[in-house]
């Protein structure tokens, strides 16, 4: 059976045509996924081309919407806590911290200083995992099969420690409101400690191999040029905004946490580009082992969950509450309003990805095909996140 | 941010706690005077953290949170948009990120954004885009006084008392009997 | 006439087995050397070390269902994987293995090989353009401008070859050349050399130069849309052609069958899988480039490079000519 025998049937659906409305003549429209390799999951460009180079693109988000906001105004506020994990599988506890951060914040509740090592802890060796998957997925856009696989071998390693005290491997609800779930044990910690001088080992590995190469260089340098004052029209934190030349990072200038007690730099690179970008990812590696090196040596005895920590019929007393983290992406925002009733009244997630993406109709516009993978990989985006 | 809005029209203007709400002003404009506070907020080097709205009593409380990349804090500014009409200007002209998050308001809440250039669903398919997930049913609805935190006044604009927790009763219940009974009537 | 006749027929016959034979095995070696770049296995499962599973993937691929997509052109696209393949067997004709151990012995194999290879850029052009894809005619596209333009850097770095031998038969080219490393072409020619291997990854398509088929950008290229045996004979071409490129550098540079202690025909097959290995090194390492810095290496270097290359072989050897001097 042939689709052209259908008569009523018209090409292409409500977002290639609203797109297509301001085609130029002859211009191309590619939709680039949403099943496409780089594309990282179901992300959706369309794209207007003249031969190789780009004239306009849009971003269709939604494939993966799976509407957590609402979710939340349906579970209370510690049955919301799994969400989080699903929201971004990247970096899944720094969502984790976001949204029990915020409770925590809405309901005035201490966490006890251990736990916040522990959080501290995870949370870097998570964000260590993360930037391993963008790391080795980013070179696979730029058509190097082989560094995802020894960056996979790293972040199994880190899987493999975060398995223990967290029970799962990617998704992990581990954070609870008023601390974490279970303690690092003694096991777990010694792992911590083994793993610190592998990775560091690994680094200039990575760097010999991958970073100082040519080609690669070639491929990223002078490419995705954004400036920092669009970086701020766009709302656009994380590495992206690093690799512009802003040293912002929330750990730093919203203090949370046990971060003011730690010693670490904020890497930032003023060369605006892909490379940029990489390079600051490149250097967090480093800064994450620093903050874990720290935390294992500071870290005092204690429980892990505040005495009474709120049960999943606990219902959050009457008030709002913002609270934001530094996420493997960015600024990771949970906004939440109670009305004091069972459920949360409202649950705003900001996904540092959303606003990074929004970037992308503007820095693509102009290049070239190969050029828009390569910004696409170079601004981190987890999809689920954008959508959430 | 007292000097900074200075001289616009301003229902309500408070400072807040940062340690217990994560912001440190909250303001209550009238929507005309929001593209002028951006304008304002863009010119002093705050950046659009996220744009999303909340289904009260008294309408759709569009909330804009701003934060500034050197200095600590979180401005809140918030806009009501009435139930049977909400409609509100769109920001995205100046700050370009807020097209994404005016265009995933409009798909939870029906807020409509006046001059998003590219005002289409975002993440909710074209096809059921009219659902708005987020409204809530009129009697689940809660007061703004209720649920949002009042913090120091420094502000209040003349007759403006949906913030005021002790204002006269009286004059608050008929405001939202009648909010309640225009809900009703456009339900 | 008849005997010549018989020849060409085995000929046919012994490179058509050996074509399927080299795909199956260098698919086997692509996979076991990536997984090993990679630290990891690679297949081992099927067979001993995984020897079987390129048989395993071939019947695979016959069993496939054939898909065409609509309102593609039916001819010219089923045409395109067979005209991809077919040329590369008569690439194979003038190859020789050994001392007297070749299909067809002409004076201008040379010329055939480069002559029959301008064929393959048509099939992928075809094969782009009738898939009615956009993705396989951005891939068309590609590889249309990237074979045209590696092809001239090749050709001037062979030619620069066969000025010295004073030949453009292959054998004769091999019989110039001595037994050991320093007798061989690629000393007094090792520029030719290089641009010869770039060039002949620019060719074949083959990372970091492998911009029609670039998975992150093009999903697959020209070859999007082809399924089973349709996409088999684009891959076995790729391998085939990968094989005549190395084939025609071991015999150009590398001293051909020469070589001490081992018989002719065995030092031949080692030169050429070394080549093959190098290639294949190439594509688990590298990045790929972007498609005008790829057009941007042919044009700005590659190509004036041959050009000085073989204006200066032909004025050493018009001197050599002049004072009776061997160099």
């Amino acid at each position: 059976m042939t689709h052209s025998a259908l008569p009523d049937q018209v090409a292409g659906d409500f977002y290639t045509n609203n797109f297509a409305k301001n085609a130029q003549e002859g211009s191309l429209i590619l939709n680039l996924g949403p099943q496409h390799p780089s594309t990282h999951g179901v992300l959706r460009v369309v794209v207007e081309m003249d031969g190789e180079y780009i004239l306009r693109a849009e971003p269709v988000l939604g494939y993966l919407h799976r509407m957590h906001e609402k979710m939340a105004e349906v579970k209370t506020a510690a049955q919301f806590i799994p969400n989080m994990g699903r929201v971004d599988y990247g970096h899944a506890l720094g969502w984790n911290w976001a949204f029990v951060g915020a409770v925590e914040k809405l309901a005035g509740i201490e966490v006890p200083e251990r736990a916040e090592y522990v959080r501290v802890i995870t949370c870097e060796l998570n964000r260590l995992a993360s930037h391993l998957l963008w790391w080795g997925a980013y070179l696979l856009d730029l058509g190097a099969f082989t560094p995802i696989m020894y960056a996979f071998d790293d972040r199994e390693k880190i899987l493999d420690i975060l398995q223990a005290p967290t029970g799962s491997r990617l998704t992990y609800s581990y954070f609870r409101i008023g601390g974490v779930a279970k303690d690092l044990n003694e096991d777990c910690l010694s792992r911590i400690r083994a793993f610190i001088p592998w990775m560091r080992e690994r680094l200039p590995m990575y760097k010999d191999l991958v970073s100082d190469n040519i080609i690669l260089r070639k491929r990223i340098e002078g490419i995705g040029v954004i400036e920092p004052e669009v970086c701020r029209r766009f709302g656009a934190t994380g590495p992206v905004i690093r690799g512009s030349g802003i040293a912002y990072d929330v750990r730093r200038s919203d203090p949370y946490s046990v971060y003011p007690k730690l010693d670490f730099e904020i890497p930032t690179s003023d060369l605006m580009d892909a490379r940029g970008r990489y390079d600051v990812r490149i250097a967090e590696f480093e800064q994450s082992l620093r903050i874990i090196e720290q935390c294992l040596d500071m870290m005092p005895e204690g429980d892990v969950l505040v005495k009474g920590a709120p049960k999943p019929s606990w219902k959050a007393p009457k008030g709002e509450a913002y609270f934001a983290v530094e996420g493997a992406r960015g600024k990771i925002g949970v906004y939440l309003v109670s009305d004091g009733g069972k459920n949360l009244y409202r649950t705003k997630l900001r996904a540092p990805g959303f606003c990074n993406l929004s970037l992308f109709a503007e820095v693509s516009r102009g290049t070239i095909l190969a050029d828009a993978v390569a910004i696409l990989g170079s601004l981190d985006l987890i999809i689920p996140e954008i959508d959430r | 941010m007292d000097a900074l809005l200075k001289g616009l029209p301003l229902d309500y203007l408070a400072a807040c706690d940062f340690q217990k709400t994560g912001k440190t002003w909250q303001a209550i404009l009238p929507a005309a005077s929001l593209v002028r506070a951006a304008e304002r907020l863009l010119a002093a080097d705050y950046f659009v953290e996220d744009i999303s709205a909340l289904d009260c009593v008294e309408g759709y409380v569009v909330t804009y949170h701003f934060a500034h990349f050197h200095k600590p804090g979180r401005v809140a500014l918030r806009v009501i948009a009435p139930h049977d009409a909400p409609s509100v200007p769109s920001i995205a002209g100046i700050f370009q990120g807020a097209e994404w998050h005016e265009r995933e308001t409009r798909d939870f809440h029906g807020v409509v954004f006046q001059g998003n250039p590219n005002f289409i669903p975002l993440l909710i398919d074209p096809d059921m885009a009219d659902c708005f997930p987020l409204r809530k049913d009129p009697k689940s609805r809660a007061r703004m006084r209720d649920i949002l935190e009042a913090g120091e006044v420094v502000h209040c604009g003349p007759g403006f008392g949906l913030m005021t927790p002790d204002a006269p009763a009286e004059a608050q219940a008929s405001s939202q009997s009648e909010a309640a009974a225009g809900d009703k009537a456009t339900a | 006439m008849p005997a010549e006749f018989i020849r060409i027929l085995i000929g046919l016959v012994a490179v058509a087995i050996s074509v399927g034979l080299i795909g199956l095995v260098m698919v086997w070696v692509e996979r076991k050397v990536a997984g090993h770049i990679q630290r990891r296995p690679g297949p081992y499962e099927v067979g001993p070390s995984g020897l079987l599973q390129p048989l395993a993937d071939a019947l695979k691929l016959v069993g496939k269902q054939l898909f065409m997509p609509d309102k593609a052109d039916p001819i010219l696209f089923w045409l395109a994987p067979v005209l991809s393949f077919l040329p590369v067997l008569l690439l194979f004709l003038p190859l020789p293995l050994g001392d007297g151990l070749y299909a067809l012995d002409v004076n201008l194999g040379l010329l055939l090989i480069l002559a029959f290879s301008g064929l393959a850029v048509l099939s992928l052009l075809l094969g782009g353009w009738a898939s009615n894809n956009k993705y396989g005619l951005l891939g068309a596209a590609r590889a249309v401008a990237q074979s045209v333009a590696y092809e001239i850097p090749l050709l001037l770095s062979v030619l620069a070859v066969s000025f010295v031998a004073g030949s453009l038969n292959l054998a004769e080219v091999v019989k110039g050349q001595g037994t050991w490393p320093w007798n061989w072409n690629i000393m007094t020619q090792p520029l030719a050399f290089l641009i010869y291997m770039v060039s002949a990854l620019g060719e074949t398509n083959r990372a970091p130069f492998d911009l029609p088929e670039a998975e992150s950008e093009l999903t697959a290229g020209f070859h999007t849309e082809y399924s089973g045996m349709g996409f088999g004979l684009f891959f076995l071409a790729e391998y085939a052609n990968m094989v005549v490129v190395c084939a025609v550098a071991t015999a150009l540079f590398l001293g051909g069958w020469n070589g001490p202690v081992l018989p002719g025909p065995v030092w031949f097959v080692l030169k050429v899988s070394l080549l093959m290995l190098l290639m294949v090194f190439f594509r688990w390492t590298y990045p790929r480039v972007r498609f005008d810095q790829l057009l941007n290496i042919n044009w700005k270097w590659l190509m004036p490079l041959a050009v000085l290359n073989l204006l200066a072989t032909s004025f050493f050897v018009k001197l050599a000519q002049f004072t009776e001097v061997r160099w």
